[in-house]
């Protein structure tokens, strides 16, 4: 399925369930860290899996990545890429020390559990309103280059498919220019389940 | 610099540079024929064509992509007996999976290399497996290969 192939209907209903989702999970976040944070409504595109790191900010981008399997009713993967700024910013609000080494174990699971929760309420929110099962992995949580953060789990899509659907939201912390990427991505057989759910609802 | 997308591929002269980026689990294969200074360089993303559903885009695999960067080398003035290979990428970036797929980096290593013996182009140089990201990039003025990474620094090969 191409987005040309989408009506003008379902384009805003998929973007409204993700910007609902984000939302939530964005909310979370910002209770996490007593922060407001603003998101910009999520962009959807269909492409190419081999596009994805250059649309997610260039596949040689170093990022703080943590990446779940969203899988049940509907197959695809959510990830949250934050600057090292933005990772310490988080980290040092939850933990309360003024300056923090993002490396250290206990910072890595901080992280990873807040991409954990993040992507734990956007799932949640998402499966509330489509009434569909859906369930995430355990997160995977590393920093390195963004390409080879995420490139096991577009070949994994590619083995299927040559195009996912994607949403990236950028958000940015309060009083900080620290930003982060939250890119869900779903298979087009996905799409289209969700899309049915859409057209029995109205 | 010419820059080789995911599960893409380039063919360039003296002075270019060749480069990918932030590979993971992906190989990077870089060839050069030292007397005509042709170098190409390919992203692959999986280890054979076989069994794949979509099968469009050959600089995907291991097993298409390959022979067909030599082909364009060759097209371009490479001598096929001077052609020598680096190799970067293959790595585990997760390591407490015991899923199977997970373990593409090992496969795509081991498949690049079936592939360049068949061919008759021998592996001079080597940078792959462990668990971080690499971007490469190939001086077709001399045929050197940097990789860099994010935590790691820089080798020369």
């Amino acid at each position: 399925m191409r987005i040309e192939e989408l009506d003008e209907m379902q384009a805003s209903a998929l973007k409204e369930i993700v910007n609902i989702g984000v939302g939530n999970a964005v909310t979370s976040l910002s209770k996490m860290i007593g922060k407001q944070i603003r998101i910009e409504v999520p962009e959807l595109k269909i492409e190419r899996i081999e596009k994805v790191p250059e649309i997610a900010g260039g596949a040689d981008t170093v990022v703080s990545g943590v990446i779940m399997h969203v899988d049940g009713d509907i197959n695809g993967y959510i990830m949250m890429l934050l600057s090292q700024e933005t990772a310490e910013v988080i980290c040092c609000t939850i933990s309360g020390e003024e300056h923090t080494d993002i490396f250290t174990e206990m910072n890595q699971s901080l992280i990873e559990e807040v991409g954990h929760i993040l992507a734990g309420s956007y799932v949640s929110s998402l499966s509330e309103f489509l009434g569909l099962n859906l369930k995430i992995s355990t997160p995977m949580q590393t920093y390195d280059m963004l390409g080879a953060i995420m490139d096991h789990i577009l070949i994994e899509m590619s083995r299927n498919v040559e195009s996912t659907l994607l949403f990236d939201t950028f958000f940015t912390l309060e009083g900080n220019r620290m930003e982060g990427i939250l890119l869900t991505l779903f298979d087009p057989g996905s799409m289209e389940r969700i899309l049915n759910r859409i057209a029995e609802m109205v | 610099m010419i820059i080789v997308g995911m599960a893409d591929s380039a063919v360039a002269k003296k002075p270019a540079k060749i480069t990918t980026l932030g590979l993971g689990s992906c190989v990077g294969i870089a060839l050069y024929d030292k007397r005509s200074c042709v170098g190409g360089m390919v992203h692959v993303m999986l280890p054979s064509i076989e069994n794949a559903r979509s099968r469009d885009n050959i600089a995907k695999f291991a097993d298409t992509g390959i022979p067909d960067l030599l082909k364009r080398m060759l097209a371009e003035g490479a001598n096929q007996s001077g052609i020598k290979a680096k190799i970067a990428g293959g790595a585990r970036m997760f390591s407490f999976s015991s899923n199977a797929q997970l373990n593409i980096g090992e496969r795509n290593v081991a498949a690049t290399k079936e592939v360049l013996r068949q061919l008759r182009i021998p592996v001079i140089a080597e940078d792959t497996g462990e668990n971080h990201g690499r971007t490469i990039i190939l001086d077709t003025e001399d045929g050197r290969l940097t990789v860099k990474s994010a935590l790691k620094g820089e080798k020369i090969y």
